[in-house]
């Protein structure tokens, strides 16, 4: 293992055996949703984040020219301009003024540039005092610690931790009392903006129609920090730039209402020019901060990260974020924007790990005003690394050998079958591995793989059927097939009452996500191939899937595979277009009402990431479960993820995955409800496995296989 | 939205984010009000509606010491700070100050109580109808330091718990009163 990773790993343990830390980023990610719902009551969040993305993607085309427009109209005020290509001129540029101008103390309003470039070293180096204002910044500085989140830059600290800190600074014992350490700082700091001759800021906003910027706050810090020193450097990132005072309103929309859940913060500040300090005109010096970010332009497949506003929602309702804080997961940007930045700012190598901690759930793609499709973007990344630094020996020859030849593929799978025998004695469910694959039955059983998969079983199952009002392809995936062939059986039953013929392409392979997710786009793209061929064979009206993760394999990632192989492209487009999950199927097309009986029971449902925010489905599996006669209660964070994630939970991230299955696990017994439903067998795997292990009488099951029941009763 | 609904969705706005609203009858009652409120001395810096008021004669008539001029030495001080308001947004509760003179910026952010005297007349909707203004302001002058300000200063950095006052006033005051201006581009 290399010592990257294995320092890595040891951080991982280190945050997942610090409960504190976990509860509050749970409590906190709680209370962020619903202070963000309130902000947003009346407004129309979609409209808002095409308009803002919209907007981004007119100042990426046009960067060159709005950034001369900015700089002149900057300069025009009294500004000094300076564009600093990398994080050392940058820093060289701020030393030098520093030293010219005889600096002593410099204050500082919170700046995630600064951070990005190692700032604060910097001025230190010149002998000069740099002094962060912000309540976060300075707890973290004094801590010597680095920001854990982009807003709350010391939402890992506690009261007791600060209170330490500042006893240190006052040389008085300073009671854990928040409403007093507030005030010690406001004490503390007070003079330091009175005595200080520079102060720092950082932008939200660098507009082109005026040569201003705006500053976004809410303690009042950033506007001492700009008014009372009379030199004032502001270090802007140039994908702040906006074209007008009419796209800096689109953004103050949307920014605080998905940072904070406030309709606006305390303060925004319009800044332009060298405004009067001391009876005289103001020294402003404006660096605008490239340092990557002109890289990141030129990429295809990333750029649209340079939408983001650093509102930090990302991270928020991230998982992963919430199981082991921003130490972790990030670098100096945290969560998954800040996996994308870390590698275009910072480099590749150091985002390796991070890249790898997503468990792709897509929670913060639902959440971002920018409509960024980070996960995708997260994805890519992950391909450029498995080329930069290989898939890993093991898997990747798993990826060549076997995935791509189905034949020998599952003549492993059967093979599996029998030499399991030792450890299941028999039975469906594995509740211990031998030696060192001990690690993922202690928390969850695992199924085993059937004795005979669907494939070979398909042929004998009865299809009652006079006149088909629709055929469909049946698209398994691996673990229906070969794990919950049942679960096939239980498909065919349903349609078949409601008018359907199944078939099942023999010719069909796995959807090529684990591949994908390990960063083997070529063997992805080659399953990609073998599937379209296969399912579109016998020209079915629809393919039907009771996978998520498989339905956006054959939806989104096959067309994007083949889409510059003009023989395939077309072909690609056809299967995404018939591509359809059953529940939505049924829920559509077909009219369940008189078929499915009533069942007594009490469910509660868990959306799966990859139909919910992937297919965008949940509303129709809950009102197939209700028409089967069923109670639904909701659970709390049903469309959190269940922490399965594939060969995430298997080999890159088990620890992790426990965790977040602990969080689901609560929240199904909390429900009350004695059946859990779910569309999507990965979930069903990591669900079950944990409830068996738990000895929970709740059960949990496929929605078809809960229709299946009530077609009997019917 | 009319003029009554503009200033009731302004009040309750102001007052979710812990603005406190004062209604004055008259300017002789806001001289009181803000008496009540004056514990020390008061940063007084020069704004038109103010003048119009006859603030400082009106406020030094009852003995209360005024700190006016450059208020770089005074104003950490004070005990309160007083300023106008060139408009305000109802949707949001914020108050709009065209503060490039330093002695408003300086007011308005370092003493722990905030008055801000403002004419019910000068509410819009919100930050979109801001926009026409804030570029007016920028055509007339070369340079601008301009101010949203949404309640008092607050933080949420230790703990996530809501603190109010950190390093901009504790309490902001709006007050108020009819007749001070119809000009939003006016203070
Ligand atoms: S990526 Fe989106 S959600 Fe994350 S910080 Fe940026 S704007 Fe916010």
């Amino acid at each position: 293992m290399k010592t990257r990773t294995k320092q890595y790993k040891q951080r991982v343990d280190a945050a997942l055996a610090t409960p504190k830390l976990q509860q509050a980023l749970h409590q906190f990610g709680d209370a962020y949703l619903l202070a963000r719902e309130k902000a947003f009551e009346g407004f129309d969040f979609e409209q808002l984040r095409a308009d803002v993305a919209q907007m981004k993607d007119c100042v990426l085309v046009d960067r060159q020219q709005l950034q001369e427009q900015f700089i002149a109209n900057a300069e025009a005020a009294g500004a000094r301009v300076f564009l600093a290509k990398t994080a050392e001129d940058a820093n060289r540029y701020i030393a030098d003024l520093v030293r010219e101008r005889g600096v002593r103390l410099v204050v500082k309003s919170k700046s995630m540039a600064s951070e990005e470039i190692h700032l604060n070293r910097a001025i230190e180096k010149t002998g000069a005092k740099a002094l962060e204002t912000d309540l976060g910044e300075w707890i973290i500085q004094l801590a010597g610690q680095r920001p854990s989140h982009m807003v709350m830059p010391a939402i890992h600290m506690f009261k007791e931790e600060v209170a330490e800190l500042f006893s240190k600074q006052t040389g008085r014992e300073e009671p854990a009392e928040i409403e007093h350490l507030v005030q010690v700082a406001r004490e503390q700091l007070r003079q330091g903006y009175l005595e200080a001759d520079m102060g720092i800021s950082g932008a939200n906003l660098a507009i082109a129609e005026t040569g201003g910027i705006a500053l976004v706050t809410n303690e009042g810090n950033a506007r001492l920090a700009t008014t009372l020193p009379k030199i004032h450097v502001a270090l802007v990132g140039i994908e702040k730039l906006v074209p007008t005072l009419e796209d800096a309103a689109r953004v103050l929309q949307v920014l605080p209402r998905n940072a904070t859940g406030q309709q606006l913060t305390s303060y925004v500040s319009w800044i332009r020019g060298a405004v009067p300090c001391d009876g005289k005109a103001k020294e402003l010096h404006i660096v605008l901060l490239d340092n990557g970010r002109g890289a990141l332009a030129e990429s295809d497949k990333c750029r649209d990260a340079l939408r983001c506003i650093k509102c930090g929602a990302c991270a928020n309702v991230c998982p992963v974020y919430q199981s082991v804080g921003g130490h972790v997961f990030g670098h100096i940007y945290i969560g998954a924007i800040g996996i994308i930045l870390t590698a275009f700012y910072h480099g590749l190598d150091k985002a390796a790990e991070l890249v790898r901690a997503c468990i792709g759930c897509r929670a913060c793609v639902s959440v971002c005003p920018s409509r960024i499709d980070l996960e995708g973007i997260i994805l890519h990344l992950r391909e450029t690394l498995g080329d930069e630094e290989g898939v890993g020996a093991a898997k990747s020859l798993v990826f060549r050998k076997v995935l791509r030849n189905r034949a020998l593929f599952h003549t492993l799978l059967r093979t599996a079958a029998k030499l399991q025998k030792p450890v299941t004695r028999g039975e469906r469910t594995i509740r211990h591995l031998p030696l060192f694959f001990n690690s993922l039955t202690e928390w969850r059983s695992l199924p085993a793989i059937a004795d005979k998969p669907l494939r070979d079983t398909f042929a004998a199952i009865p299809q009652q059927i006079g006149k088909p009002q629709y055929t469909v392809a049946f698209f398994a995936g691996c673990l229906n097939d070969f794990v919950y062939p049942e679960m096939g059986e239980s498909l065919v039953k349903v349609l078949n009452r409601l008018g359907v013929r199944v078939t099942f392409p023999k010719k069909q392979n796995c959807c090529g996500v684990p591949a994908l997710y390990s960063g083997d786009r070529e063997t992805a793209t080659e399953l990609a191939r073998q599937n379209v061929e296969a399912l579109l064979a016998g020209s079915p009206d629809f393919i039907v899937t009771t996978c998520p993760t498989c339905t956006m394999a054959l939806q989104r990632d096959f067309v994007d595979q083949l889409k510059d192989n003009p023989a395939w492209a077309a072909r690609a487009e056809e299967l995404s277009a018939k591509t359809i999950d059953v529940a939505r199927l049924i829920h559509q097309y077909l009219d369940a009402g008189d078929v499915l009986g009533e069942v007594a029971e009490k469910v509660t449902y868990h959306d799966s990431c990859h139909l919910k925010r992937g297919a965008g489905v949940w509303q129709e599996p809950r009102a197939l479960l209700e028409q089967s006669g069923r109670e639904l209660v909701e659970m709390a964070h049903a469309d959190r993820c269940c922490g399965f994630g594939g060969s995430y939970s298997f080999s890159s991230h088990p620890e992790i995955a426990r965790r977040i299955l602990d969080d689901k696990l609560h929240d199904i017994e909390q429900s009350g409800a004695t059946c859990v439903a779910m569309d999507c067998p990965g979930c069903l795997l990591q669900i079950a496995g944990g409830l068996d292990n738990r000895r929970s009488k709740v059960r949990a099951r496929h929605t078809i296989e809960l229709l299946a029941e009530s077609v009997g009763k019917g | 939205m009319n003029e009554t609904n503009l200033i009731r969705t302004f009040c309750d706005a102001a007052e979710a984010v812990g603005a406190e609203i004062l209604r004055p009858a008259g300017s002789e009652q806001a001289l009181g009000m803000i008496r009540e409120l004056a514990t020390g001395p008061v940063a007084l810096p020069a704004f038109p509606s103010g003048e119009r008021l006859g603030l400082a004669a009106g406020l030094a008539g009852l003995g209360i010491e005024l700190l006016t001029g450059d208020l770089r030495a005074g104003a950490a001080a004070a005990a309160l700070g007083i300023t106008g308001v060139n408009f305000a947004l109802a949707a949001t509760g914020t108050l709009v100050l065209e503060s490039t003179p330093e002695p408003i910026r300086l007011a308005s952010t370092l003493p722990e109580r905030h008055v801000a005297l403002l004419d019910p007349k000068k509410i819009i909707p919100d930050l979109v109808a801001a926009t026409p203004l804030l570029r007016q302001f920028h055509q007339q002058q070369p340079q601008n330091y301009l101010a949203y300000i949404t309640g008092p200063s607050r933080t949420a950095d230790i703990e996530r718990v809501l603190t109010i006052g950190v390093h901009g006033p504790k309490e902001l005051y709006i007050l108020l009163l009819e007749g001070l201006s119809d000009d939003p581009l006016e203070m």
